[in-house]
């Protein structure tokens, strides 16, 4: 049978380990990072230290004082967990598109389909541990599973700092001896009335017949037989976390004077974007164009066309006109910076025609899963490749583009 | 010349020529209407070189004569005064039209008529006599599904085509076809085929009004103008006609379904209208699911959602056969064929990309499609 395919990737005590990376002098130490340290505050996250002595995440600061008045307290800080958070994601959708953002230190992941590139599930899971360990300085927990239920149990088993495999088949096994907190979506009133018919453990609840869970839940009875089976369907949803803007800039190492250059640049852009904008499910209402004369002129415009635009073609002659515009106003002066966005983001739709061939966005879904597979530079455009400046010199692609900032506004973390 | 008219008759005949009269225009005279004495009546026509009306009202000619005025004017001057006689009158040679209502006197600046365009009348060639309200209702079936942007001239017109005893009226945009059947009581002397542009239909339906006199349709040799026939008193609609080759719509009308519900029109239209509310903001997405009920009546789900707005469903009975589906529509084109409709109508479809078909369930002279939005489920 198959290796599992199915990851839940969560970072181990993620704001924790993050103020750990600053004050390294605190490990070892209870230490409770919350959203606010008066009156109001709530623990966010607390280190293995003090959960031993009982303090949990979303419990009152005051509550986590008493049970642990030795711990070291922190307000969170989210302008310094942001970008890690980020570099985390990015480093998950380096294995699959399929990524499913849970929060800011979780995912799931659907890897089939990524083995002939990565390797099988464990495979990856290993990977993944290993770049998150030596890119962001964390760690993270791996469950590997046949559905997004049995990972995500699985993971939390393994923390800290732990993988854990459960092959296909063994799911029920697996959860049998699990306390029954363990199950998500089993609710405290869920689990009072549970506890009541003398159920301790998921493997409790696999032996109550179904018709008698039935009878005491209703409709919900069936699903809480298939959870504690291990039975789960839902599938990796890529790009839950819902962006409100996407957009992409490239500041040229020296100010860019030629035309083609600048235009190939927009393309790409283009290409980039509207990737971003499928993996997400939106198409966008505005497109703004950003343009920086040195040595910091900054110039934006936008435009709101018609329809929504979601396919790379749509947006890059968006751009490319508001570029000819405002490129002409200001005298065709060298470029320090170009960048591209699309705002007003709406559920991905469209009018079909009578007779409408089905390509609308083929092409852009084909070039972005070679490059997702091959890398940036799989797939160019003729007009992407960079005139020779000598007769007989073989044509260039252009360099990787290592000033490329991602930028997912109102990306939905914590 | 000199004329009288009651004030209602000059008002009515005014607003019947109005819609013709050019808005933007290069030839000034086309913003004016046209007064002549003709066939012991006054006339009264506009035209914006596309479309023209004509109508004859009564009068007391004194003196015959022509003349134009400015159509705004007048219309609005007309439509002020009290229900008595207006004496029209311009001097020989003058150019100011002098009009006496009651107690009330004015001077209007004219155009001679001379510089009017020649407006085209048809006498001779193919011709059918129509019912009014078949004429109307068929109308008002078909022209909201013609384009009203001009990139395919064709579109924007409806193709009025008869086959033996059959007239039918077809409108399609891209996105959508109407089709609506006339039964004539004879099959016409000489087939006809035109394109007639929509906005020119619209003003027919709205000319034939509640008039029960026949409707003469007249295409001129050449095939290049239509002229309508209607009402009493008499009002001609000349307009050209639309050149090109209608597409081949036969072929959109899907033969088969996999699911059928039928619904009434008034629940249907109304929960797509509340629908409509949540989809403003979005693409106007109304998403349609339809359930078929294992032996008691299925139902037809309808649902819109807005990011950061809401969501809203709906649900109504329907009677379905085959299997459940789902399909997501613009709902302006839903409410579109729904206004046109009553009694109960069956919604046909194949797949959510496939064509939508909307059929009234005890008429067989109809049928609308209309292409689905693709949205993510």
């Amino acid at each position: 049978m198959a290796a599992p395919s199915i990851l839940h990737v969560d970072l181990d005590a993620f704001f924790v380990s993050m103020e750990l990376l600053r004050r390294p002098e605190l490990r070892g130490l209870p230490v409770v990072v919350a959203g606010g340290l008066g009156a109001r505050g709530v623990v966010n996250t607390c280190s293995y230290e003090a959960r031993r002595f009982g303090v949990r995440s979303a419990m009152p600061v005051s509550q986590a004082r008493r049970l642990c008045p030795s711990a070291v307290f922190l307000e969170s800080d989210y302008s310094f967990y942001g970008p890690a958070s980020r570099q985390f994601h990015a480093i998950l959708r380096d294995f699959t598109p399929r990524v499913e953002p849970a929060g800011a230190d979780e995912a799931y992941l659907d890897v089939s389909g990524s083995e002939r590139l990565f390797g099988d599930g464990p495979a990856i899971a290993r990977d993944i541990r290993a770049r998150v360990k030596a890119e962001a300085g964390i760690t993270a927990s791996v469950g590997v599973a046949t559905n997004k239920l049995v990972a995500k149990v699985a993971s939390d088993a393994a923390k800290p700092d732990g993988l854990l495999i459960v092959p296909a088949g063994q799911e029920a096994d697996f959860l049998a001896p699990r306390p029954l907190r363990d199950l998500p979506m089993v609710g405290p009133k869920t689990a009072t009335v549970l506890a009541g018919l003398g159920v301790r453990s998921i493997g409790d609840l696999q032996r109550i017949p179904v018709h008698a869970l039935q009878a005491r839940f209703g409709r919900h009875g069936a699903e809480l037989h298939a959870r504690a089976m291990g039975i789960h369907n839902a599938p990796v949803l890529a790009g839950r976390a819902e962006a409100k803007s996407i957009s992409r800039e490239t500041t040229f190492d020296a100010d860019e004077p030629a035309e083609e250059r600048l235009r190939v640049v927009l393309r790409r852009q283009a290409e980039r974007v509207a990737a971003d904008l499928a993996r997400h499910e939106r198409s966008a209402r505005t497109v703004t164009l950003k343009l920086r004369f040195p040595p910091f002129e900054t110039l934006t415009r936008s435009w709101t066309p018609g329809a929504p635009v979601e396919v790379a073609a749509e947006i890059f002659s968006a751009a490319s006109a508001m570029f000819d515009r405002a490129w002409a106003e200001n005298s065709h002066r060298p470029v320090r910076l170009l960048g591209l966005g699309v705002t007003n983001l709406q559920e991905r739709a469209h009018q079909l025609r009578f007779g409408e061939p089905g390509g609308h966005g083929q092409l852009d879904s084909a070039v972005s899963t070679l490059r997702e597979r091959f890398g940036e530079t799989a797939v160019l455009r003729a007009a992407e490749l960079f005139r020779p400046k000598r007769p007989g010199q073989q044509l260039t692609t252009p360099p990787a583009a290592a000033h490329d900032q991602i930028d997912l506004e109102g990306f939905d973390w914590a | 010349m000199k004329v009288q008219v009651l004030q209602e008759n000059l008002h009515r005949g005014l607003s019947i020529v109005g819609r013709a009269v050019a808005t933007r225009t290069t030839l000034p005279i086309t913003a004016n209407v046209l007064l002549a004495t003709e066939r012991g009546l006054l006339k009264l026509a506009a035209t914006d070189l596309e479309i023209t009306i004509r109508t004859w009202i009564g009068a007391r000619i004194d003196e015959p004569g022509a003349t134009t005025v400015p159509a705004r004017l007048i219309t609005d001057f007309i439509s002020s005064l009290p229900p008595a006689t207006v004496v029209l009158e311009v001097p020989e040679r003058g150019r100011q039209v002098k009009l006496e209502c009651a107690r009330n006197e004015s001077t209007i600046n004219s155009m001679d008529a001379e510089d009017f365009p020649h407006l085209a009348t048809i006498d001779e060639g193919a011709s059918i006599a129509l019912d009014p309200k078949a004429l109307k209702r068929a109308i008002e079936r078909v022209e909201f599904a013609a384009a009203s942007d001009e990139s395919r001239p064709v579109l924007t017109g409806i193709e009025v085509k008869t086959e033996g005893t059959r007239l039918t009226f077809a409108a399609a945009d891209g996105f959508r076809l109407a089709v609506s059947d006339i039964t004539l009581p004879e099959p016409p002397a000489e087939a006809l085929a035109a394109i007639v542009p929509a906005r020119a239909m619209r003003e027919v339906a709205r000319l034939v009004g509640e008039s029960t006199e026949p409707v003469t349709m007249r295409l001129n040799p050449g095939r290049t103008q239509v002229m309508f026939t209607m009402g009493d008193p008499e009002i001609q609609l000349v307009t050209q006609l639309i050149q090109g080759t209608f597409p081949n719509y036969t072929q959109l009308i899907p033969g088969e379904w996999n699911t059928r519900c039928v619904v009434s029109v008034d629940e249907f239209k109304r929960e797509v209208r509340i629908a409509a509310i949540f989809a403003r903001d979005g693409s106007g997405i109304v998403r349609l699911q339809i359930q078929p009920g294992a032996g008691m009546p299925g139902k037809l789900t309808i649902n819109a959602r807005a990011d950061e707005i809401g969501e809203n469903q709906g649900e109504i009975d329907a009677r379905v056969e085959g299997d459940a589906g789902r399909i997501a529509f613009n709902s302006r084109y839903l409410q579109d064929v729904l206004n046109v409709l009553s009694g109960d109508v069956a919604l046909e479809m194949t797949t959510p990309s496939n064509q939508g078909v909307l059929r009234p369930v005890s008429e067989s002279d109809y049928v609308h499609v209309v292409m689905p939005m693709f949205v993510q489920w």
